[in-house]
């Protein structure tokens, strides 16, 4: 079972959280500072796993993913396959780039709403739900359709966000 | 989407990421929960719009990890809003913000529940996830049948299916109770069948979870799990979409392997091929290519293919393929696979027994130890530490503690804890141990923990050999600048109580020990302060004549100290100082100290214990329990010795013949008269697991003696003219002292348990094991008796006396008197089978330990199956053999009544165990198991035997 998801930045700064399992949440505080005092000093040639146990109790595994600014991670327990878990992170953040076209981490911030969307059509309850990016994005799609029935107002374009950037 | 257009919460999120620090953050997100506490406080003005907006607020501050612990209620509201935007919004964030205990969730249950049977397919997917995410107990009360319904109704959209089969598997994983599976078994085969790979995968996560909990009931959807994987491995009709990198999905590749590990074992011939073809189609095709994702979505499916192989135990063929392929992937350049590679070796060694393969690649193990990646180094150490045995004991700790001094900080208190545990447990001898926890605390002496060095001394002591070399070492230490504290305590300690040995070398004269000591005073803190004291008096003490220098410089420390303000430290010095005075009387108060009871080591306890906490259950522990516990119920189930439990015995009481009398007159007659063993059992009811034991307790030809009640291995006690012992437990305690030391395990259980294999311990106790290694060539059996001493004492008196009874001819090889501390000394025994028989050889064992003689008895697994050899037989050899038999004694038919049932696969398995071929279709009925093997004794030669046992209904026999 897959216990939580986040999404933060290399400065340690949360863009998604989802916590499958309700105690985890608990440790989020303590887990942003532990977490990336390692992860930054981590050189580039190392594996995608980290010992995650002091932080989220007993058969918890960490995969992590970095992808320019941000970093993906996923913490499970001994009932998934470790590089599964990695290529799911890989299918979340294709399917963010088919949906955002490039996305960077702006679309992140601003966004959120959607990511959650998202992350709801592959992980369910901590649990693997869909894994092509292409199934996705079609929900996804109707999604967005539903709602622009009842409000006009499309996506936050990337001009506006990037009117946004500091 | 939803967040856009809402402006007051763009310009939010852009004031908290302009915060320049965390304290700043803080005020914004203050100031903005408060605006939106008043604003949902007159909540009557709210728009909807309003609502939404302030509630993804919420979220995003919750997010942050600030705790927002206002506006659930809103939160919840949302959910019954009739337009999608407010409705996704509701459902979302009430997922998130709240846990399955929280009564605002009780308001939701109907919307839910509304929105789940209603035909809005996009409210029920929304409904669904905020079930499968925190629905609990009354959610599943009230939800758990209409999920069922949306899983296998044919007019819901596959989107709709595969998060009812998720949102099941939550409701069922969290109130098994509750959620009522019956009669699942179909409908979980009938989705197996699925061509839509989405439900398909949520559909093998819901069928992982039902089989963890029962896999009996699921047989019926194995064959389709192998299906399913060769569909997905050969690649046949799998869509674009699910194709990653261009493997077919991975993950239900991966979760069907993980399925398939549930089940104990594959039985259908078929199945189980076509399963090996796959498995060894995945571990021989998969290579490491140049692209990251691709390699990584292969090598998913390879482990896991792995981790099923080692489940399965396949044919060791299979096995060491595995090994040797672990041992390519810890050596590639890719680090993701190097660190699976040393993880799966982990758990390679606790499933199967192929440490002596694992063993060759050592040397790139310890290399991995030195892997720039923290991750990577863990592991191998975890994995070192696992494979570590007497024979690389040496090795591997010298290793580690050469990597101690290099090692990360994060990682230095486990590391020097293994060595300790390491080193005491594999000790070639004791001096060396004495090394490594003196260069362990030299080198990591922040990282060792009392116990280590408690541990030590507690060795020195009990061990005279090593207390002069102990204190030597401890000198030389002392030598050293600088040296931690924990080494100061030690080398005092060790010092106070035996560098007096030592005193004719030149530099180790009381007057330079004190010297050399009282140089490391000024650095060490009040906790060592005691010992420091105590040391000094013992060396006072041994120094006869006195020196009145010495003595008057150690008074001056004792009287400073007598007002310190520590009350140990001032206790110590004022008591020392007067006994110090008392001149000779001083000899018997400071004399050495005794000798410590022996114990369980502290470390070792420490680390049993966080083995049992960290237990999970994955497939691999989950099957090594299952494993477990069939080995219990069978030997539980056997009644002692192959006698029959039951009462009813049958004809087959008939024709039993006093064993000892009639062997004794014509032993070659038994031979003679019975060529063929045969059974014919007829069982009214599936047979349980009682039968084996009766079945190998029939096998034989001869009965014990006459009285059923009289056990026969109380029989051969009064052979041998021991006193007749009615405990069947074989442990015959000699005296009233010997009570105190107690066997640890089953007696019982280990003597079967060895019944079924060839190695294992015999018997254990606080200070002895006895282990045994058999071989077993048609008559003749050659045993090896592993006596290890556990403690740190020897052992003395060592007797070791076989009783054999009269069928077997046992020679013992010489046991020494006294095993050395620590030492495992090996005695062969050499058996020979001279006729049938069911008597059990008994071996008579006393050693003496201190003032306690400890005497056992114990039942040598020399047993009657240990003389079969399995063979197969073709039809036409077996019924004309058979049907030349005609009736007892040389066939023998028993009817067992009343019996539990058992599964034929794992009756066959039984018999394979008892090294009884079965030969699957000599038998046209399917409920009928033919096996056969050969007996082996010097009068009867090779002997065929052959077994037939039949099932009946009861009510089609009556």
């Amino acid at each position: 079972m897959i216990k939580a998801v986040m999404v933060m930045n290399t400065q340690g700064k949360p863009r998604l959280t989802k916590f499958y399992e309700f105690l985890v949440r608990k440790r989020q505080t303590q887990f942003s500072l532990f977490f990336f005092l390692p992860c930054l000093i981590r050189a580039e040639n190392v594996s995608n796993f980290m010992e995650a146990d002091s932080i989220f109790g007993p058969d918890s595994r960490l995969v992590y993913k970095h992808y320019a600014t941000l970093y993906f991670v996923f913490v499970f327990d001994s009932s998934e396959n470790e590089l599964a878990m990695l290529d799911l992170i890989q299918v979340f953040v294709e399917t963010l780039d088919k949906c955002f076209r490039n996305v960077c981490e702006l679309d992140i911030v601003f966004n959120y709403s959607k990511l959650h969307t998202i992350l709801d059509e592959i992980i369910f309850g901590g649990q693997v739900l869909e894994t092509s990016s292409a199934e996705v994005m079609k929900v996804v799609e109707e999604i967005s359709r539903q709602e622009s029935a009842s409000n006009s107002i499309g996506l936050v374009t990337k001009t506006v966000s990037g009117w946004r950037n500091r | 989407m939803a967040l856009s257009g809402m402006r007051g919460l763009s310009v939010f999120i852009s004031d908290v990421r302009n915060c320049q620090n965390k304290e700043q953050e803080r005020l914004r997100v203050d100031k903005e929960l408060g605006n939106v506490r008043t604003r949902f406080k007159n909540e009557k003005g709210l728009s909807p719009y309003e609502k939404k907006k302030y509630v993804w607020k919420m979220l995003y501050i919750y997010m942050l990890g600030y705790d927002v612990d206002f506006g659930h209620m809103e939160a919840v509201s949302l959910i019954s809003a009739p337009k999608y935007p407010e409705k996704q919004v509701g459902y979302i964030v009430t997922a998130c913000l709240l846990n399955e205990n929280h009564d605002f969730l009780r308001l939701a249950i109907n919307t839910v529940r509304n929105d789940i049977i209603g035909r809005n397919e996009t409210f029920q997917c929304l409904a669904l996830t905020l079930v499968g995410n925190i629905g609990g107990r009354e959610f599943a009360e009230s939800l758990a049948a209409d999920v069922q319904k949306l899983l296998i109704s044919s007019s819901c959209r596959p989107l709709v299916r595969k998060k009812a089969a998720l949102c099941l598997l939550r409701l069922y994983r969290k109130n098994p109770d509750v959620v009522n599976v019956d009669g699942w078994a179909d409908r979980m085969a009938q989705l197996l069948d699925e061509r839509d790979l989405g439900v398909l995968t949520s559909s093998m996560s819901l069928l992982v979870a039902l089989v963890s909990n029962n896999h009996e009931a699921y047989w019926s959807c194995l064959p389709k799990c192998v299906k399913t994987l060769e569909r997905l491995a050969r690649n046949q009709d799998i869509p674009q979409e699910y194709t990653y990198y261009g493997i077919p999905s991975p993950w239900l590749q991966v979760k069907t392997m993980r399925a398939l590990q549930y089940f104990p074992t594959v039985e259908d011939p078929n199945t189980r091929r076509s399963l090996f073809e796959v498995l060894q189609r995945i571990l021989m095709g998969t290579d490491v290519v140049k692209n990251v994702n691709k390699n990584n979505a292969s090598h998913a499916v390879l482990f896991e293919a792995l981790a099923l192989v080692m489940h399965l135990d396949a044919e060791k063929e299979m096995m060491s393929q595995c090994v040797a392929l672990l041992g390519k992937f810890i050596a590639v350049r890719e680090p993701n696979i190097r660190y699976l590679g040393l993880e799966n070796m982990t758990r390679m060694l606790m499933v199967t027994d192929v440490q002596d393969i694992i063993k060759r690649h050592q040397a790139q193990i310890i290399t991995s130890l030195k892997d720039p990646d923290i991750s990577i180094r863990r592991r191998a150490l975890d994995l070192l530490y696992g494979m570590c045995d007497v024979s690389n004991a040496k090795d591997i700790v010298e290793e580690l503690l050469q990597y101690l001094s290099s090692a990360d900080f994060a990682m230095r208190e486990e590391l020097s804890l293994k060595a300790a545990i390491l080193a005491e447990k594999f000790a070639p001898d004791l001096s060396w141990y004495v090394d490594v926890i003196l260069q362990l605390i030299d080198k990591a002496g922040d990282f060792v923990s009392d116990d280590i060095w408690f541990r030590v001394v507690q060795f020195v002591t009990n061990n005279e050999d090593l207390q002069s070399y102990a204190a030597a070492k401890a000198r030389e230490y002392l030598n050293k600048p600088a040296i931690h504290e924990t080494m100061v305590k030690v080398s005092a300690y060790i010092l106070g109580e035996y560098g007096h040995l030592l005193a004719r070398r030149p530099g180790y004269s009381p007057k330079e020990l004190f010297t050399i000591i009282h140089e490391k005073h000024p650095t060490v803190s009040t906790s060592t302060i005691p010992i420091l004291l105590s040391s000094y008096a013992k060396i006072l003490m041994h120094t006869q004549p006195p020196e009145p220098e010495l003595q008057n410089q150690i008074w001056t420390i004792f009287n400073k100290y007598e007002s310190c303000i520590d009350v140990e430290i001032q206790q110590r010095a004022a008591e020392y100082f007067a006994l110090s005075r008392k001149g000779a009387s001083l000899m018997d108060i400071l004399a050495e100290m005794p000798k410590f009871p022996e114990r369980q080591s502290a470390l070792i306890r420490k680390a049993e214990d966080a083995e049992v906490d960290t237990a999970e259950q994955s497939a691999i522990k989950l099957r090594a329990q299952q494993q477990m516990s069939t080995a219990l119920v069978v030997t539980d189930q056997r009644p002692p010795n192959g006698m029959p439990a039951q009462p009813s015995i049958g004809p087959l009481s008939l024709v039993k013949v006093p064993s000892e009398t009639v062997d004794s007159q014509n032993p070659g007659d038994q031979g003679l008269t019975h060529p063929n063993g045969v059974v014919y059992k007829e069982d009214p009811q599936p047979p349980s697991q009682d039968i084996i034991g009766d079945l190998l307790g029939t096998l034989s030809i001869e009965g014990p003696p006459g009285a059923v009640a009289q056990s026969p291995q109380s029989a051969t006690y009064e052979a041998e003219g021991a006193p007749s012992a009615a405990d069947a437990a074989a442990l015959v305690p000699v005296g009233e002292e010997s009570g105190s030391v107690q066997p640890i395990g089953n007696i019982n259980e280990r003597f079967y348990a060895l019944c079924l294999k060839d190695s294992g311990v015999l018997y254990e106790d606080p200070n002895i094991q006895i282990g045994i290694k058999a071989e077993w060539r048609a008559h003749q059996g050659r045993l090896v008796l592993f006596l290890g001493n556990k403690n740190t004492a020897s052992l003395g008196s060592v007797q070791a006396l076989i009783l054999p009874p009269t069928h077997l001819k046992m020679e013992l090889s010489l046991v020494p008197e006294t095993i050395p501390p620590r030492a495992q000394v090996q005695c062969p025994l050499e058996v020979m089978n001279l006729r049938p028989s069911r008597d059990v050889a008994v071996l008579d064992f006393s050693y003496k330990f201190g003032p306690t003689m400890v005497n056992v008895k114990l039942r040598l697994p020399a047993v009657l199956n240990k003389f079969l050899q399995p063979i197969t037989v073709s039809p036409e050899e077996f019924f004309p053999q058979w049907r030349s038999l005609s009736g007892p004694p040389l066939k023998l038919q028993e009817v067992v009544r009343g019996v539990r049932p058992l599964p034929l696969p794992e009756m066959a398995n039984l018999f394979n165990t008892y090294r009884l071929t079965v030969c699957p279709g000599l038998d046209p009925n399917p409920n009928n198991l033919v096996a056969s093997t050969t007996f082996y004794s010097e009068t009867t030669r090779a002997m065929l035997c052959l077994v037939s046992s039949q099932l009946f209904i009861e009510s089609s026999t009556l």
